[in-house]
């Protein structure tokens, strides 16, 4: 008579296997998300600061220009030329503050990253846990039990998991949003 | 007026992202608003009963309070009953939308914004 052969500790080593190994993966991805939105907030302090001060510049050049103006030495044409330029100047400075909002989209899309990231430690570690508790000697009967159970909580997390995570950026570009009022 | 010398309207830019409200307050404050930040919905609270304000526009999902819940706040106060409040956020959704306006919002802006087409809805909200 074939000798049966016990699965319990493949099926433990298994699955205490995927927790361990995605759990290390996922807190990797975790610790590269939080290092992004370092460097993200950074750039986006650097750029704000910088795009104030060229503002700031370009605003006392104007005065400057104006004054110019004002005293009537610049011809028609040049008065022309630097309005256009004018016009230039503000349509690229509101393209600037619409894109300079990249960083808020993008530190919510990394945050709901960061949740999801966490959660599925969450799912995975319910692997091992009940993994855990497969015996040594286990048959497939008491498997077949323990994976059902650990179906039933997977389902329960994820679906969890998905309320939390409610997706509240849509944006796909960088192009101004709707304005609606009521 | 104050001493015969029209005072700058004031608008309360409530989000906790820093450089969101940077940029709001560049475009409002360049189109004559004065502009105070807060932080979250808690300190937009807090400033809103510190000063009366003629606008508010606020972010949804920040922490300690969230938008819908400062909006429903600010409507239980008597000096807020008529002060424009607008959502500026980037949700999209009727759904959203709709608890917005149940909770006392006058409007909705979806991120990201275009500074000439705030500076527009607020002159057409509140001069």
């Amino acid at each position: 008579m074939p000798k049966k052969r016990i699965l319990g500790p493949q099926v433990k080593r298994l699955l205490t296997g995927v927790s361990d190994h995605g759990n290390e993966h996922l807190l990797e991805v975790e610790t590269d998300l939080v290092q992004t939105t370092i460097l993200l907030a950074e750039a986006i302090e650097k750029l704000g600061g910088s795009f104030l001060a060229l503002h700031a510049a370009i605003s006392a050049q104007q005065q400057e220009i104006d004054l110019l103006i004002s005293s009537g030495t610049a011809s028609t044409a040049t008065v022309g030329k630097l309005k256009i330029i004018q016009g230039d100047i503000t349509r690229h400075i509101n393209s600037a503050v619409t894109s300079l909002q990249f960083q808020d989209l993008t530190s919510q899309l990394i945050s709901r990253t960061m949740q999801r990231s966490a959660g599925l430690r969450e799912v995975l570690s319910t692997l091992g846990v009940i993994g855990d508790g497969i015996p040594h000697d286990g048959g497939s009967d008491e498997i077949a039990v323990l994976l059902k159970e650990i179906t039933i909580r997977l389902e329960t997390q994820s679906q969890e998991l998905k309320g939390l995570l409610r997706k509240a950026v849509t944006q796909k570009h960088l192009d101004s949003g709707d304005i609606e009022l009521f | 007026m104050h001493n015969g010398v029209m005072m700058a309207k004031t608008i309360l830019a409530v989000d906790d992202s820093g450089s969101l409200r940077q940029m709001v307050a560049f475009s409002l404050k360049a189109a004559g608003y004065q502009v105070i930040e807060a932080v979250d919905g808690q300190d937009g609270l807090d400033k809103a009963r510190n000063q009366v304000v003629d606008l508010v526009l606020t972010d949804q999902n920040m922490p300690r309070m969230d938008g819908l819940t400062l909006i429903r706040s600010l409507r239980a106060l008597p000096s807020y009953q008529k002060v424009p409040i607008l959502m500026l956020t980037t949700e999209s959704g009727d759904e959203m939308k709709a608890k917005g306006r149940a909770a006392g919002a006058n409007g909705w802006l979806v991120k990201p914004f275009d500074p000439q087409k705030l500076t527009e809805v607020v002159k057409k909200v509140i001069g």
